[in-house]
């Protein structure tokens, strides 16, 4: 028997894994950035250039490093493009998640009692939906025709919605359907963040000085949240790029249209069947790298902070 | 005790009535009402005081929260919410008959995780204390953390694929064929029925495991630092004894929570997985009912897993009360104090 003591976890570790998730972010933010210069294109909607004479061209063939999809469109400039679409879906979602919930949850604390006890248990029974089943609603009910129809002509416009094309108009479906599920658990983390910063002496005083709702919270409540906050944004970064995964997967997201790692797994999975297997695994595998490195920087610095994030 | 379970049961409660009105709340946002679905072009060749009495006749002329009390009391509580626009069949009938495959696909799915991921967590932990076994661990760890990351759909298409190109594994049933509803009676068919869910299970239980086993090294290992362990070690104990008797007890709560909070999210992973197996599920009925815009079936839908999910996180609270003497004073003595 060895000497009689058990190896735990390193701190140093934790330092070593938190560099790797930044330097995987790097990775693909770097590449988002140079899509215009490795695949130069004008326009964001179909900025690779269909080719039906060079359908599922296998990797390394001159001229398309990563090999093409069933459409005949290089799969390399493909993901460049789709890196930007799938970092601002997951950017973007999180961001609004946070903010809301943020805010619902602060002021849910705020005014305590029988709002409390209310705006929280929406949330519990929001939350005892499954993720993907509160997806599949929210999209059902966004998309039914009355919603569309009460776009005003300007919002349509700015979306580029043609008669042909509807343009960007599912990136922002994706965008309110997603962040409009993952809301919930940040108003969960900022309630009892808040919860606890209400007890500090310099709320009592602001109190004192007579400070009214909103100031009190933009000012003082949520800026001291801020950090917690921050933490859950980048994790909810990560979840918001699965989930955009798996509602183009299910042919709910953005459409062959507009590339983002989760439509080109969409239309891969058409062509694997043929044989076309890097279509598939080349989205998947920048998904997988992104997510790992958003956790594992995310987990880093929650375990700098002295936290845990509650276990779902 | 018997006291103690009831009130929790009753703690269940709010959160279904709650989740009963934010169903009703979509009910009543959606486009249309019942009574137009019902007539649809009909409508032009009647008179509109027909269709007047139709609206009373559903309730329509009520106030929203009459009507929802009306489908309270007729919807939800008689198992009547509404037919399916797809087929005209009660909605309630259609979940039924899909259920029990997917609880089956899910239960699978939820043994392989805790299962595995336990067994997967705690040779990590010991493999650790080796200098070779380091590195088999490190890579373990590097497993896990890429099978936690990845999209469970995603490596369900890579398994599909290379599960029909390999044949050393034979003749592995791809895609479910048998019918929805309960497996079949005689053995032999019940057995070839844990053969079709073993493949499609394996890759739903994946992140979970993943998760779990990473959760579970986590726990030791926070715990191997506790300064009883160094007690227990001093005193002379085996590491292998300090490990099962002591540190494995310590760190089995918050694991057992962890599993009874696993539910919800192979629910939802078990969408995207019934679509891509073709399994019969409830799952991908929610996914066809999406796109058929069947609106009376994805409300029941979302009634019927919230259920579900607001139930199995009752029987593991339930489980955990009466496992854990901690957490039942806690408990008690937060009911004491909400009391005075």
């Amino acid at each position: 028997m060895s000497q009689a003591r058990f190896t735990t976890s390193d701190p140093r570790h934790s330092s070593i894994r938190m560099w790797v998730g930044a330097v995987l972010i790097a990775l693909v933010f770097s590449s988002a950035l140079l899509a215009p210069a490795i695949a130069p294109s004008k326009t964001l909607l179909w900025p690779v250039p269909v080719n039906l004479d060079a359908i599922n061209l296998p990797p390394l063939t001159t001229g398309h490093f990563l090999g093409t999809d069933l459409l005949g469109r290089d799969i390399l400039a493909e993901a460049l493009w789709g890196a930007r679409m799938s970092l601002v879906i997951g950017i973007v979602a999180a961001v609004a998640a946070v903010t809301f919930g943020g805010v619902w949850g602060a002021l849910s604390a705020f005014f305590g009692g029988p709002i409390d006890t209310l705006m929280m248990r929406a949330v519990d029974g929001l939350l005892a939906i499954p993720n993907i089943v509160l997806l599949l609603t929210i999209n059902t009910l966004l998309t039914a025709n009355p919603f569309l129809h009460s776009f005003p002509e300007w919002s349509l416009r700015f979306l580029k919605v043609t008669s042909f094309s509807s343009g960007y108009l599912p990136l922002f479906t994706v965008i309110v359907v997603i962040s409009a599920t993952t809301w919930l658990e940040a108003a969960r983390i900022s309630r009892s963040k808040i919860h606890s910063i209400l007890l500090e002496e310099y709320i009592y005083s602001a109190r004192a000085l007579g400070i009214g709702v909103i100031r009190m919270l933009f000012h003082h409540l949520l800026p001291n949240a801020a950090p917690v906050l921050l933490v859950e944004a980048t994790l909810l970064v990560s979840d918001a790029i699965l989930m955009e995964a798996g509602l183009s997967f299910l042919g709910l997201g953005l459409g062959p249209s507009t590339p983002s790692w989760g439509s080109m797994l969409t239309t891969a999975q058409s062509s694997l069947i043929e044989g076309n297997w890097w279509a598939v695994i080349v989205p998947g595998v920048l998904i997988t790298t992104t997510v790992v490195g958003v956790n594992l920087v995310g987990e880093g610095i929650l375990e700098g902070q002295g936290g845990k994030r509650q276990a779902t | 005790m018997l006291e103690l379970l009831l009130r929790r049961c009753l703690q269940a409660v709010p959160l279904l009535v709650i989740l009963s009105i934010v169903t009703f709340a979509a009910v009543l946002s959606l486009p249309g009402d019942p009574v137009d679905v019902l007539v649809g072009n009909a409508q032009k060749d009647m008179a509109p005081a027909e269709i007047q009495v139709l609206r009373q006749e559903f309730g329509l002329d009520k106030s929203p929260v009459e009507q929802y009390f009306l489908w309270l009391s007729n919807g939800v509580l008689k198992g009547n919410l509404g037919r399916s626009y797809k087929d005209g069949r009660p909605v309630v009938t259609i979940i039924l008959e899909r259920l029990p495959s997917t609880i089956r696909l899910v239960a699978t799915a939820l043994f392989l995780a805790f299962g595995t991921g336990m067994v997967w967590g705690l040779s990590m932990v010991i493999l650790k204390q080796s200098p070779i076994g380091k590195w088999l661990e490190a890579a373990l760890f590097l497993v896990a953390l890429v099978l936690y990351s990845a999209p469970g759909f995603w490596i369900g298409f890579l398994v599909l694929t290379m599960a029909g190109r390999i044949s050393v594994l034979g003749d592995v049933p791809l895609l479910a064929v048998h019918e929805a509803g309960s497996p079949p009676v005689n053995p032999t068919a019940a057995l070839s029925a844990i053969w079709y869910v073993l493949l499609p299970a394996t890759v739903l239980s994946l992140r979970r495991m993943a998760k779990i086993a990473l959760f579970v090294r986590a726990a030791t290992l926070n715990e191997l630092a506790q300064e009883y362990v160094t007690t227990a070690l001093g005193k002379g104990l085996s590491r292998i004894r300090v490990l099962t008797k002591h540190v494995l007890r310590n760190s089995l709560a918050p694991i057992i929570n962890l599993a009874g909070l696993s539910l919800p999210s192979l629910l939802g992973g078990s969408v995207l997985i019934e679509t891509v197996f073709a399994w019969p599920g409830m799952g991908r009925l929610a996914v066809e009912s999406t796109f058929g815009r069947d609106y009376p079936m994805i409300l029941a839908l979302v009634l019927m897993y919230g259920a579900l999910v607001i139930f199995s996180n009752l029987a593991a609270d339930m489980l955990e009360l009466i496992n854990d003497p901690r957490r039942r004073d806690a408990y008690l003595a937060e009911v004491e104090g909400a009391r005075t």
